[in-house]
Formats: structure tokens, sequence, C-alpha cells
């Protein structure tokens, strides 16, 4: 049978976090910005309502314009880019700052002797930590969620159905970025010896998720792993360079007097530099991703743009792939939304497994703690 | 009510606790001795389950502790030689948090808290516990122990920060205790403080334990017939030399001396301080201190 201890030590937990001044501090400045961002979004997704109902009656039947990057719908939530850029930052300090002492400050103030003297069971210090802490965080982007919804009444932008559960899950989202590095913070907490040494342990490990890993996809360190991309054969020749990241496709034709005339020799050297080029491509591509997955930073922010700008998230998707390049941008509602999510679905697996692995890092490592 | 079988920790290949067999009947007060290092606080924390003994087994009113442990933490109140409490909560806060999580309910939480913060001198305390002085902790630690109402309270060098007043109220309020019928368990190196409240002792010598029982029965085994002589002269005295002599310490200018011997030297004594005109030759029974001296010594020759 359980004892008391979880819910008690989680509530304990939880209030101390909404107490705290450090929780305080950061999470007002958060709101600050947060609220700045979101009435400079609403007014300036009024002007593009504006722009795109002109640009809608300019264009009205032309096929190839009411397809194009400018006939998207303006949408509210593209607001939120400028959150998405804050909980990258701020929220990730906030779920460190939440975190990184939960248990050295128990060390350090003798307390964890007395705790573990209760009748309670060691999982529950750690889990009901964690459920303190979670809890807190939840309260903190329902706050932010609430604000948002207010702030848009205020401009008299009232979202709809399906933006309000673009918002939802945009929070949804928020909340397990600020949750992975409040695990994070937590393993550290449970390894360091005192709070200096686990927050610091914890910025090591956020400044390698966020920026040390992203390196190793850049252009000249993986070339300099992976070896150059391979070079066009030697005849006359177009290339053709497009694309994000530097996706390039070429074609080639040889030419005599009489006008373009295929040469089978020139068009198997090409055919072979394109399924190399393809190849290297694609393997670069495979890394990037790879790579990316490991950053928490990076899989909220491809998520969160495909929340709230899911056409932009798209064609970014696309860039990379040049045989789905000419894809129908698609229409905005549900079955957008969730097929893109589909496409991503590695991204949202590994935004959950990353808080998962490292809570469970810490619960092993608090159950082994040594108390003497 | 406290029982340890062949309780045994072993740390690195080195033995912390070594083979400890103890029986703690209820109600008594029971002293646990040793220089540091000895094996006290190894020896609690297994007593309490917070650590598993290598081999061996402990038992508090019959319930073994390494597969128990959750019954057993109901039934003892502990205080830690390094007390710490949430330094942003009041005592009274620190003592509500603790009282939940002994399951009391809330009649019970607003009845117990302040009785226990009037008898450790803490009531109208206002302040947080991180502007508390270390003795303050300490009277918070044993209201802390004593919470749940405990049958047996384990306290780790509880007069450790203690001033004198403090110290006096701690010796009441542990006899108060014992009065009840609880068991307590103090360790300590200070021997003094161990000696006015406890009513038996064990002494734990490189984890160990070398002696057990009470106190007249401790301190007759422990003399082992040495016999302790004090000497005083006029002028410096020379340095004794006789077989039977085991130590012999000089103060004042050689004008005072302390003889530890075997056997009562006291005639030899005086004639070889003669010359130097006796003005006090005496022969003292050995201070508990001296007891105790000879059980560690005992056991780190043997």
């Amino acid at each position: 049978m359980r004892s008391a201890g979880l819910k008690v030590i989680a509530g304990k937990e939880f209030r101390d976090h909404l107490q705290s001044r450090k929780f305080h501090l950061i999470f007002g400045v958060f709101l600050v910005i947060a609220v700045i961002g979101l009435i400079g979004g609403a007014v300036e997704y009024q002007k593009q309502l504006d722009d795109y109902n002109k640009n809608l009656a300019d264009v009205s039947g032309d096929e190839f314009e009411s397809h194009s990057f400018f006939s998207w719908k303006p949408t509210i939530l593209s607001a939120f880019n400028e959150m998405t850029t804050l909980m990258t930052t701020i929220g990730v300090i906030l779920g460190i700052a939440m975190g990184f002492d939960l248990i050295t400050r128990e060390k350090e103030s003798k307390s964890l002797k007395i705790l573990l003297s209760h009748p309670i069971y060691r999982d529950e210090v750690i889990n009901g930590k964690a459920l303190g802490g979670v809890a807190a965080i939840a309260l903190a982007m329902g706050i932010v969620l609430v604000l948002s919804l207010a702030v848009m009444l205020l401009f008299g932008i009232v979202p709809n159905f399906e933006e309000t559960v673009r918002m939802f899950l945009f929070g949804a989202l928020s909340f397990l970025l600020v949750f992975s590095f409040f695990a994070i913070a937590l393993f550290m907490s449970t390894v360091a010896k005192d709070s200096g040494s686990a927050i610091i342990y914890t910025l090591i490990i956020m400044i390698v998720l966020s920026s040390l890993l992203p390196i190793f996809t850049y252009g000249s360190v993986y070339t300099a792993v992976f070896g150059q991309p391979p070079d066009p054969p030697d005849t006359s020749s177009m290339t053709h360079y497009g694309g994000y990241g530097g996706m390039y496709m070429t074609s080639a034709v040889a030419v005599d007097a009489e006008g373009m005339v295929s040469d089978p020799e020139v068009d198997e050297a090409w055919q072979e530099y394109e399924e190399k080029s393809r190849a290297y491509w694609e393997q670069r591509q495979a890394v990037y991703d790879t790579v990316s997955l490991l950053s928490p930073t990076n899989n909220y922010q491809r998520l969160a743009m495909a929340v709230t700008n899911p056409q932009m998230a798209k064609m970014m998707m696309n860039s990379y792939d040049p045989m789905s390049a000419d894809e129908e941008i698609p229409q905005d509602g549900f079955s957008a939304l969730f097929a893109l999510l589909g496409d991503m679905a590695k991204n949202i697996a590994a935004l959950i497994i990353t808080p998962a692995l490292f809570f469970g890092l810490a619960w092993v490592r608090f159950m082994r703690e040594d108390v003497r | 009510m406290i029982r340890c079988e062949h309780l045994t920790k072993v740390y690195n290949g080195v033995p912390a606790v070594d083979d400890l067999c103890l029986d703690i009947p209820e109600g008594e007060i029971f002293g646990l001795l040793g220089p540091n290092g000895a094996g006290k606080s190894t020896t609690i924390l297994m007593v309490i389950g917070l650590i598993e003994p290598t081999s061996g087994a402990c038992y508090i009113d019959g319930t073994e502790v390494a597969t128990n442990p959750i019954e057993v933490k109901r039934k003892i109140g502990y205080m830690p030689e390094d007390v710490g409490f949430y330094a942003t909560l009041t005592a009274e806060e620190n003592l509500e948090y603790s009282a939940k999580l002994y399951g009391m309910d809330g009649a019970t939480r607003r009845k117990r808290i302040p009785d226990l913060l009037s008898l450790v001198g803490l009531e109208g305390v206002t302040k947080v516990v991180g502007g508390y002085s270390k003795g303050m902790r300490q009277r918070l630690g044993i209201a802390k122990a004593l919470i749940n109402e405990p049958k047996a309270v384990i306290l780790d060098e509880p007069t450790a920060n203690l001033d004198p007043q403090g110290v006096a109220d701690y010796r009441r309020i542990i006899r108060e205790t014992a009065e009840n019928g609880t068991t307590v368990l103090v360790s300590s190196h200070i021997l003094s403080e161990v000696s006015k409240v406890c009513t038996s002792a064990g002494i734990l010598s490189h984890g160990k334990l070398v002696a057990s029982g009470r106190w007249e029965d401790l301190a007759r085994a422990g003399g082992s017939g040495h016999v302790i002589i004090r000497v005083e002269t006029k002028a410096p005295m020379p340095e004794f030399s006789h077989p039977s002599l085991i130590s012999a310490e000089y103060a004042d200018g050689h004008r005072a001396a302390r003889l530890v011997a075997e056997t009562d030297i006291c005639d030899a004594v005086a004639e070889a301080a003669g010359p130097a005109g006796i003005r006090r030759l005496e022969r003292d029974e050995p201070d508990l201190e001296d007891v105790f001296l000879s059980y560690y010594h005992e056991e780190a020759t043997s």
C-alpha cells in the first residue's frame, strides 16, 4: 500500500514553485514579453488580413496566384512565432530554474535525511517533486494561453475552433519543451553535489543539445566529416540551384547545329552524377534529421511551426525534397494539420522521450542515492 | 524494543559496523558511545531503515527494519546529527509538513504541533527556519522526532549545538519521554552528556560493541582493577618508575602528578616523593572517562 507521501510532497513542491522568487521573476519577464509580442502580432495580423482581402480581390480568377505564397490566408497564430522564440529562451530558462536544485537543495539544507526518515517510499520523493514541477509548468503554460486569448479578444479577434485547437497544441508543445529542460535539470540535481554544479551541468547539456549538436550538420563540419558533394561531369552543362540549404538539381544537354539532341555518353555521366548527388544530399538530410531529433529546442521549433504556420512548415520540409517540391500547398484544416504532424511523428516522439528519459535517469540515480 | 542481531555494514571491504548485537528494552534511555568514526551513525541509519545492512538484522518492536521500513518508520522518531529543515518555512510549517507525511489528520496536527513547539521552547517564534541558530534547529529536530508519538526515539548527537539551557531542556524532555514508556536511543561521543541522561550504554569502537550494560556494571568491568594515585609536592618530584606503573602525567613543574598503576603503589610513591615534601597523596577512583578510555584502548590493542 502506498503512503500519502506522493500527494503531500507534490503539493509542497507545487506551492514552493509558485512562491519561489525566481519563478515569479522569470515567469513575470516571460509574460510581459509574451503580451507585448502578442499585441504586436495582433496588430500585424489585422494589417495582413487587410492586405490579404485586397490581394484576393485583385487576383480573383488567377489559378497560379491563388495557390502561391501570397495567397496564404493570414492566421492569428502567426503571432505565436514570437512566442516560439520566447519559449526556446526564457521558457527553457524557466524549466532549468525550476529543476536544478530540487534534490541538491535537500542535500544542502540537510533535510533529505529527515525527509526519508518519514514513512514514505523513496520513489514518492522524486515522483512528488516531478509532479509538483509538472503541475507548476502546466499552470504557467495555462496562464500563457489564457492571456493570449485575452489579448486576442481585446483586439476583437475571435479564434475559430481550429485556431483554438492549434493554440492548445502550441501550449502542449511548449509544456513539453519546458518539461524537457526541467527533467534535464532534475537529473543533474540528483547527480551533482551542490546546486552550483547542478546548474552548470544543466547549462552544458542545454548548450550541447541546442547549439553544439546542430553544428555537426552545418555545411563545413559535415563536409569535413563525410566529404565533399560529388563534382558535376566536365561537359557543357546547365546547373540550377534552388531550395533551402543548397539542394540543387542539374540537367545537361548536348547541342548541335540542328537543335537539342541527346548525347548518350553525356546523359550517362550526368545521370550517374545526379544519382550520386541525390544519395549525398539524402544522406546529409538524414544526418541532419537524426541529430536534430536529439535537440528538444529543434523539435519544438519544427512542431510549433507546423501548428502555428503549417504552410510555411510544409514548404520548409519540402525544400530538401525536390521530388515533392511541386506538390500542392496544403489547404487549411485539421486534415492538413494532422498530415503534417504525422510527417513529424519522429519529432513528436523525441519531444516526449527526452523528458521521459531524463526523468527516468533522475529516478534511478535518486533511488541509488547514498544518504550517509 | 530495539534489537540488533549480528548487524554488519561493510563499505568498500571495510566494516563500519561489525557483528553488532544489541537489545534495548522498552522505556530505556540507552546511550551509544564511541569516538568519531566508531560506527554510531551507520548503526542508527540501519536501525531507522535508511541504509540496508550487509548482513544481520534490526528489529523495532518486533518488526524487521529491512523488510518493513515503512511500518518501522511509523514507530520511530529520528533526529540526525546534522539536522536540517526547509529554510523558507517556519517551525510550525516544517512540523505541519512532517505531520502530513506521517498521515496525521488536521485536528491532531493542530493540537500536537503547538504542544511540541511549547515543549522545546519555540512557541511564538514566527521567523522562518533559515534564520534559526543551530541550537534552535536542534530544538526543532527534537520536536520533529516526537511528532508521531513514536515508540522509539533515536537521536544522533542531540546536544551537539545546544546551549546550557537547551541541554537542560533536552534532558528533561528525554526523561519525560522515557517515563511515558518510549525507548530512547542516544548516540554521542560526549560521555558526560550520555552519563547524565542515559540509564544504560553501549560502547562502540571500530564498529564493534566492546561493552554494554548499566552504568555501574560498565564502570566496574571497565575499571579492570587499575589504581589512580594523585600526588602533590612542595618541590619538584622525580619521575616515578615502578613495574606496576601504567602511566604518569606531571603538571605544575613536576609538583603535581596523576599516576595510573596496576596495583596500589602508594607506599612506593610516598617513599620516592618524600624528599620533595608531600603536600597531598591520595588514591582516586577511576572516573567514567578513564573507564571508557580503557575500553577503547583495550579494543585498539586487541
